[in-house]
């Protein structure tokens, strides 16, 4: 294969971040960065994607550069650095496996938690600032397009992303998976505290409709309530309330259950079954774990949360499996592309037609000019070739000069090639 | 010819069920679109069928066993894609596409003679009211079971706290619990219709030994169990894992009382 790409990086796997932050690219300073990786190292096309968890330059050149050695020299140079501090901890991949990287990389498959979204928006404005800086235009801006269209398809064709990593969304997850929809859900807080807080704006973001806070301090309880305008209800009223609550999120600093396995009966009657979620962040903890066995009430502690969300990496673990296997599908498809669009057997094959439009032409019109001497037959030969390679001078030293893959395309079809 | 649409819904059926498996298991969504397309052109075909079969014999065709096999798988499918339109419930294939295959396949290769009719069948304007009716609340019923059944598996994800992959492929428990009501509610009353329609014609037409016939005795247990079960949820606010395992009790009883006459109806021999 004729194409010459090639990437160098490190990341939060093969690099401390204390050396991370150094070999860091600003934003603003993207731009004449790579200007200026362009004038040293002679490639055609580059992108820098710097992010806090990774470095990588890729680039796209002739075939004879050696795109390996001059990338991490450029990397260490332009950061001051010596090449030796660098480059134990650079990973370099060329052609097919530069492609695939890029691909895996912009899919967040080789992030560090495993479908995280940041990443996508990141390889964009990676993409724009080497558009803006005029670096890119050729294989490479074929292959970042592609790379983003990849990422798409990987985030809506597999659940890489699709389960919570975080305790107050793992807990509107579960929320979810037992209410379905958390639309007209009321919720109620018990204690006023920083988490609390966080899971009940999660909530409230995704629909829950009513609000309730029991704080064993009313003042406190009453700003909270206030600023989601929801409703405090006194601490000591506390399991009259709880009829009203589907899901209960408790985190006070009390030292016994506040709520038991009895009470738990009583509530539901109550509300004639219609099921409970109890999420408890509270240590030591606020619910009775036997509440969980009563019918129709969840209870779910700390550790249970974490426990989910263990699960819920290796359920994104999995998914992530089925993302390698597009992305895998989507180099080839990517290459084999490329590889029709390569100038060397463009050019072959438009030689090859005009050749045999030329001879054609001489085979039909032979006849008629009669018995010619070995001077003129000379003669024919070398108009007709003349003529040819005129017309072909143009289209062949434009594609030579890599006018990038549109030119092979229009050539292509100019010339009707195959 | 009619055996000939049958046996080609066969065929889209059978490619439904493997690409609902691939989606399931394999974790493939893109694949669950030529799934629901093949199960719905083989619902198509399958209807084709029924009609054809019915202008040839110029009877409701429900009164051989192929033929009431036949109609029940094409009912379950027709509700299941009513469902899912409703519903959007990926799951519910696992249990609905094979069944649907399974029953149109005993359908498509199943030998008869032509329907040899006993005196009680003829001129009977009642039989496809009847028929209809039972095999559609049956369907329902059957759904009310098997959203019961995830119901189930969905609750002891959540109780485990131990998320597996029932817990990531199934949906809500509210969902689950919706979808059992619903279907009991609508299903419940068909059936009732039905048995009193059939009650009452045998009755008329056999005299006082209709209730011997065991189809007709295990119906009215059957009907019980979901007298209960309607009668709880409705009063005591039963729901989820009891009002599951009552359903669960409910269909199994349908099941066995299906096993223990396998001919449709026996006294429609005499």
């Amino acid at each position: 294969m004729n194409f010459n790409i090639s990437l160098i990086g490190l990341n939060h796997r093969t690099a401390p971040v204390a050396l991370r932050e150094r070999v860091a690219f600003p934003e603003d300073a993207l731009g004449s960065a790579l200007q200026r990786l362009k004038q040293e190292t002679g490639v055609r096309e580059a992108m820098i994607l710097s992010t806090c968890n990774r470095v990588e330059v890729i680039a796209s050149a002739e075939p004879d550069v050696a795109l390996a050695d001059r990338l991490p020299e450029f990397l260490s140079g332009y950061h001051g650095l010596t090449l030796d501090e660098v480059e134990p901890h650079l990973y370099s991949h060329a052609k097919r496996e530069a492609v695939r990287h890029l691909f895996r990389v912009a899919s967040s498959l080789d992030s560090m938690m495993v479908g995280e979204p940041q990443i996508l928006g990141q390889v964009r404005s990676a993409y724009a600032a080497a558009r803006a800086a005029g670096a890119i235009g050729g294989p490479l801006e074929e292959a970042m397009v592609r790379a983003i269209r990849v990422a798409r398809k990987v985030r809506n064709e597999t659940g890489i992303a699709r389960s919570a990593v975080s305790v107050s969304f793992a807990a509107v997850e579960l929320a979810r998976k037992i209410f379905g929809e958390l639309k007209n859900k009321a919720v109620m807080l018990i204690g006023a505290g920083k988490m609390a807080e966080l899971a009940a704006r999660h909530l409230r973001e995704n629909g829950a409709s009513t609000l309730l806070v029991a704080n064993r301090n009313p003042e406190r309880g009453e700003a909270l309530a206030a600023k989601y305008r929801g409703e405090a209800v006194p601490f000591g009223d506390l399991l009259e309330h709880l009829s009203r609550a589907d899901i209960v999120i408790s985190s006070t600093g009390a030292s016994n259950f506040l709520v038991r396995r009895d009470d738990g009966r009583q509530i539901l009657a109550r509300r004639r079954n219609q099921p409970m979620f109890f999420v408890d962040i509270a240590v030591p903890r606020d619910i009775d774990p036997d509440l969980n066995k009563v019918d129709n009430i969840f209870v779910y502690d700390i550790d249970d949360l974490q426990e989910v969300i263990q699960s819920n990496l290796k359920e994104r673990q999995e998914e992530a499996r089925l993302g390698e296997e597009i992305v895998d599908q989507e180099v080839n498809s990517f290459l084999e592309r490329l590889q029709s669009l390569d100038a060397v057997p463009t050019i072959v094959s438009l030689q090859t037609h005009l050749e045999s439009i030329r001879r054609g032409e001489i085979d039909r019109q032979r006849g008629r000019l009669g018995a010619l001497t070995p001077e003129q037959e000379a003669a024919i030969e070398q108009i007709t070739r003349g003529i040819i390679n005129k017309v072909a001078h143009q289209p062949i030293s434009q594609l030579k000069s890599g006018g990038g893959l549109g030119m092979v395309e229009a050539v292509r079809r100019l010339f009707n090639l195959k | 010819m009619s055996l000939f649409w049958l046996r080609v819904a066969l065929a889209l059926y059978a490619l439904g069920l493997l690409h609902a498996l691939v989606t399931v298991v394999g974790r493939r969504v893109q694949t669950f679109r030529f799934a629901l397309g093949a199960i719905s052109l083989g619902a198509v075909l399958h209807l084709v069928s029924i009609v054809e079969s019915g202008l040839a014999t110029h009877q409701f065709p429900v009164t051989t066993f192929q033929e009431a096999v036949s109609a029940l798988a094409f009912l379950i499918a027709l509700v299941f894609l009513f469902i899912y339109w409703r519903y959007r419930l990926e799951a519910l294939c696992v249990f609905v596409f094979p069944l649907v295959f399974m029953l149109t396949l005993a359908a498509a290769f199943t030998n008869e003679p032509a329907p040899t009719q006993g005196p009680v069948l003829q001129s009977v304007w009642w039989l496809p009211l009847h028929a209809s009716m039972f095999f559609l609340g049956h369907t329902l019923l059957f759904l009310t079971c098997v959203a019961s059944l995830m119901y189930l598996l969905q609750e002891r994800e959540l109780k485990s706290k131990k998320p597996h992959g029932f817990y990531y492929r199934l949906p809500p428990l509210s969902v689950l619990d919706d979808l059992a009501q619903k279907t009991l509610a609508a299903g419940f009353p068909l059936v009732t219709v039905a048995i009193c329609i059939g009650a009452f014609f045998a009755s008329e037409r056999m005299g006082r030994d209709w209730p011997l016939d065991h189809r007709v005795a295990w119906s009215f247990v059957t009907w019980l169990i979901y007298l209960f079960l309607i009668f709880f949820r409705w009063t005591a606010g039963w729901r989820g894992r009891k009002a599951a395992y009552l359903a669960i009790a409910g269909f199994a009883t349908v099941i066995i009382s299906w096993g223990v006459s396998s001919n449709v109806h026996a006294f429609m021999k005499r």
